[in-house]
């Protein structure tokens, strides 16, 4: 039991080293529950990290099957999404709490 | 190249635990029903119906059906709790509800910020007969283009007035692949002291409404084992709103 959790601990450690040192990193704005931009160039085969910025008072959900991704944020707060490596193409995202004006795409290139 | 090689070696890490740990799990209870995932998205509240039905259990000519129903929410951005009731219905027999239990699931690392994501998990049980069970749990989950691999470890201990207390281990793993949002087909092992199961398992989303979504899943988790059921049909239903 206890080298069996030795290797957890051990391969945990090992697995979760950063791997982060030179990730770009892409600001998103939400206004008016809109995304801005709201298409945006990443480069692809490379792990982008997306700084999202909530400038209304209200909550939004970024999401996008996609990039796999699903994130809550609060109103007037800010986050971040780790997206890729990519391949070469266009990955649309929303905002699911306004999905009628919140609309944008993610151009690998 | 370095990158490539240093996301291989981490894969290749994380399949040898997982087949390291999968070899030397002990439980002596079935974990069959759910694997894991390691996400908390915060404001999300959530209604969960889970059941198993079980056919043929070791030697006895018997079915099982046990029911779970529960409720969820997030609790901050990297925790949620939920809690459940438990029931069953062996054939022959009148539905009971003979347990509860309570649940913690910490996100550890953002989704896609290292090779890996990890969360853990802890639960608390209550069953009949005045049996307690203590569970924690590390979840891994490594994530291809198309394919999404999940894995749950668990440390349970074991004690109360008709059970020999002692701590067992459990491994419960997903193969999933992301063919479409509402549609994705998966394979699910399954390892405990008594358990050994294998199966397929199809899982998707629906949305209802602007917000409101049902994830399902649906599997057969044949056994492997004598002691563990021939056949294991599960169905989880997870209503999530805001």
């Amino acid at each position: 039991m206890t080298r069996l959790f030795g290797i957890m601990v051990l391969t945990t450690f090992f697995t979760c080293m950063p791997v982060l040192a030179d990730t770009p990193e892409f600001t998103l704005t939400i206004k008016d529950h809109l995304f801005y931009p709201s298409e945006l160039r990443v480069p692809a085969n490379q792990k982008v990290r997306l700084l999202i910025i909530n400038e209304d008072p209200t909550p939004e959900e970024f999401e996008s099957y996609e990039l796999n991704r699903e994130k809550v944020i609060l109103g007037g707060r800010r986050t971040v999404i780790f997206v890729g490596p990519l391949r070469t193409g266009e990955y649309s995202f929303f905002g699911e709490f306004n999905m009628s004006t919140a609309q944008g795409i993610l151009i690998a290139e | 190249m370095t990158k490539t090689t240093s996301s291989i070696g981490q894969n290749i890490r994380l399949t040898l635990l997982l087949s390291c740990l999968c070899q030397h799990a002990f439980a002596d209870g079935s974990n069959i029903g759910k694997v894991y995932d390691p996400y908390v998205n915060q404001l999300e509240k959530e209604f969960e119906y889970r059941t198993l039905y079980e056919d043929g259990i070791g030697l006895q000519e018997t079915s099982l059906h046990s029911y779970r129903f529960g409720y969820g929410q997030a609790i901050s951005d990297n925790m949620a709790a939920e809690i459940y009731l438990l029931g069953e219905h062996e054939s022959g027999s009148p539905i009971s509800v003979d347990g509860y239990e309570a649940e913690i699931k910490w996100q550890i690392t953002q989704q896609g910020e290292y090779s890996n994501d990890w969360g853990a998990l802890f639960e608390i049980e209550r069953e009949e007969g005045g049996i307690w069970e203590a569970k924690s749990s590390l979840i891994a989950l490594h994530e291809w283009p198309n394919w999404i691999a999940t894995g749950n470890l668990s440390l349970i201990y074991e004690w109360g007035d008709s059970v020999k207390d002692e701590w067992e281990t459990a491994f419960s793993g997903q193969l999933r692949y992301r063919y479409k949002q509402s549609f994705e087909p998966a394979i699910e092992v399954y390892q405990a002291q008594n358990i050994q199961g294998i199966g397929p398992v199809l899982t998707g989303l629906l949305r209802i409404g602007q917000i409101n979504k049902l994830n399902w899943e649906a599997g057969a988790i044949v056994g492997l084992k004598s002691d563990t059921p021939d056949l294991t049909i599960k169905i989880n239903l997870e209503y999530e709103f805001y």
